[in-house]
């Protein structure tokens, strides 16, 4: 075995430019394929990972959601219903508008403008600064108003913990603006699925509904729920004290995703995986033959030197393996390489959070890549191995004397 | 939003004929025979629910039929294939906005006072888009007017979405071209013998390097040829696949004349140059070298 092995790295070593053209060829090739790999399932894990890092593993959201209005009437109070059960940790409304806040007559910035009732428990990570404080008598009362904001808005407003803005809402989707009202900064945050240049600010749903000029709206689009254990028993809990709502888990969110969203990128890896894989096999065969062929009274002297027709199987095979594993451990660094590039041309759509990503490494990706190779190897090499020992040895080399 | 041809309600989107807004509700048959507004019912939602022209059906905002009124379906439409809503089957019927607006209105709005999403305008002469939006959003604070041509921008899914392809393409070309390269340095040095007699006999190098070229260009020509014609023959295959598979009309695969120009624009100069590139090295040896046995 391993003098087969060394005999097939001295075939290639002696043709050292179709050997390295060979290699460089399955290595582009395998690059392709590891990064369709990695696409594959590359946005949904992406998707679970930023789901699973807010907190919150249960959503609960309207049966009918209207385009452009808030979707839920009642969000605080289903929030508070929601966290007396006994499996739920913590459950949140939040509620999104639109924002335009600046810092006196400055150009204002347009932000997503999120408002959170409900415990303690936030849709953001504060980076700087504090929190801000839960609101002081309800909706409708008089309060100081609070808020925090991402680094894209701070920096682009040119404002600070402890700075005073203005903030003039655009709610429910409309056009017309509600008066504005100041905001003191409590701290800069950080928010989960914010898009790359994307400015958004953090408040009480309490004080978004006076920014909203609608003080007393209790409006939501969305209750966040953290279990306590078990979230697919905490979402059959919900499902069955608030029938009215849809509830689901970070899993079957992902799940639903995966089914309408995301199949785009699951087609295009698949063809492009078959395709890829078809490339190799087919290149890496004519290869081989032509190698082969070129070599036939070579081999045809080799076995009349009395090496075993199993042994100069093996060589062609061996060359296969060595051609395919040597550019299939180059297309890691490779795949690697072009997945950030192919990544950071993807995460220029619109809207996209800016921690997700549509390549992520899995080591499942891995292992079938080096099946898809291995197998690769083992095919392309089926075709010459057949020339190989079915070579007649005399006439071969009656031939190879002759011509 | 529904539809159902018995009485029992089922889930549809509510598009407004001018109005780029959409609306739930719920559609239901009607039994009521007198002279309702019409409506466009999509065809997945015709087929699913067996609804046909000349029906009548109630529409109303939410599954108990709350305020419903009574539509007559004056046709079936396919709806304009929309690559964002992929996998999404259309459930949608579509009516005149005054329709649209008396449905959802609510009951604290008065007439007329309801807001829209966006108005859509078309002009006499398309070319005056840009001065036009330019006029209204001077005439107008609070209204944003913009041409429909290139309003996506250049960040839009669809442009980033072309990049990723062509960004594919060039990778599967580098490894194609490496392939080539490979394959035709074999192929040349199997025939390295036939061109050491062609220099023993007296054939200059350049003559043999132009009858490399052209064989190269012939050999890359029928290839490319080759490719097109399988990449036609199998449109019509992915397309028919996708659009069973999505239940849309979208083309997903489109061989145009400006994409068959550039496979051949790329591929035929490569598979030459590949086969010069290998046939180089091999015609700088001498014939007495390459005719050697």
């Amino acid at each position: 075995m391993r003098g087969a092995l060394a005999f097939a790295w001295r075939s290639l070593v002696r043709q050292p430019a179709r050997a390295t053209l060979g290699i460089l060829g399955v290595a582009a090739v395998g690059a392709l394929l590891l990064d369709m790999l990695l696409l594959s399932q590359g946005l949904v894990t992406s998707m679970q990972d930023l789901l699973d890092s807010t907190g919150f593993d249960i959503r609960v959201a309207a049966q009918d959601p209207i385009p452009g209005e808030p979707d839920i009437a009642d969000g605080p109070a289903a929030a508070a219903q929601i966290a007396t059960l006994p499996s739920v940790s913590a459950a949140i409304s939040v509620r999104t508008e639109d924002a335009d806040i600046q810092i006196g007559s400055a150009r204002p910035t347009r932000s997503a403008f999120v408002g959170v009732s409900g415990g303690r428990a936030r849709p953001w990570t504060v980076l700087r600064g504090n929190d801000i404080s839960p609101s002081p008598g309800g909706f409708g009362a008089a309060r100081n108003h609070e808020l925090v904001l991402n680094e894209d808005a701070a920096r682009s407003i040119g404002a600070a913990p402890g700075s005073i803005v203005s903030v003039k809402a655009y709610c429910s989707g409309g056009a017309e603006a509600a008066p504005p009202i100041s905001f003191r900064v409590t701290g800069i945050a950080e928010f989960p699925f914010d898009a790359p240049n994307q400015s958004g600010a953090g408040t009480t749903s309490a004080s978004l509904a006076d920014a909203c000029g609608t003080p007393d709206s209790r409006a939501a689009d969305i209750v966040m729920v953290t279990s306590a254990g078990d979230p697919d028993a905490t979402a059959s809990a919900i499902a069955a004290l608030r029938p009215d709502l849809q509830t689901f888990t970070n899993n079957q969110a992902v799940g639903q995703l995966q089914q309408r969203g995301f199949t785009y990128f699951r087609q295009i890896s698949t063809v492009l995986t078959t395709i890829t894989v078809s490339f190799a096999l087919l290149l890496i065969t004519v290869l081989l033959t032509v190698s082969v062929n070129q070599r036939l009274g070579e081999v045809a002297a080799l076995r009349a030197l009395g090496f075993s027709q199993r042994r100069v199987v093996l060589d062609v095979l061996f060359e296969s393996a060595l051609i395919v594993g040597t550019g299939g451990l180059l297309s890691l660094p490779l795949g690697a390489a072009l997945a950030i590039w192919l990544d950071s041309i993807l995460k220029r759509m619109p809207n996209l959070p800016a921690a997700l990503h549509f390549f992520v490494f899995d080591p499942n990706a891995l292992w079938i890549h080096a099946g898809l190779l291995a197998s690769t190897a083992v095919i392309a090499a089926l075709y010459p191995m057949r020339i190989v020992a079915r070579l007649p040895i005399a006439a071969t080399l009656r031939d190879e004397v002759i011509g | 939003m529904a539809a159902h041809h018995q009485d029992e309600p089922v889930k549809a989107s509510v598009f407004a004929a001018a109005l780029a807004g959409a609306a739930l509700a719920t559609v239901t048959l009607a039994q009521t025979p007198d002279n309702p507004p019409s409506i466009l019912v999509s065809r997945q939602l015709a087929e699913l629910e067996q609804i046909a022209v000349g029906d009548q059906v109630r529409l109303a905002t939410d599954e108990q039929g709350t305020d419903a009124r009574v539509f007559r379906v004056a046709g079936i439409y396919e709806p304009t294939p929309d690559p964002m809503r992929l996998g999404a089957v259309p459930r949608e019927v579509r009516l005149h906005l005054t329709d649209l607006l008396a449905l959802t209105r609510d009951q604290a709005t008065p007439a007329g006072t309801e807001h829209v999403e966006s108005i859509n305008v078309a002009l006499h002469d398309p070319n005056e888009a840009g001065a036009f939006a330019a006029d209204v959003n001077a005439r107008m604070p609070g209204v944003f007017a913009r041409p429909a041509i290139g309003a996506a921008g250049a960040g839009s899914t669809f442009v980033v979405l072309e990049r990723f392809h062509l960004a594919i393409a060039a990778v599967t070309i580098v490894a194609a071209t490496v392939f080539l390269l490979a394959l035709s340095i074999m192929l040349v040095d199997e025939r390295r013998a036939t061109v050491g007699v062609l220099r023993l006999i007296g054939l200059p190098a350049r003559r043999i390097l132009v009858q490399v070229l052209l064989e190269g260009l012939l050999i890359a020509s029928v290839g490319a040829i080759f490719g097109l014609m399988l990449a036609v023959a199998s449109e019509g295959l992915i397309n028919g696949f996708f659009q069973w598979r999505y239940d849309t009309a979208l083309i997903f695969v489109k061989v145009t004349p400006t994409v068959a120009a550039t496979c051949l624009a790329i591929a035929v100069p490569l598979g030459a140059a590949a086969t010069v590139a290998a046939s180089w090295a091999l015609l700088r040896r001498s014939g007495l070298r390459l005719a050697r046995r």
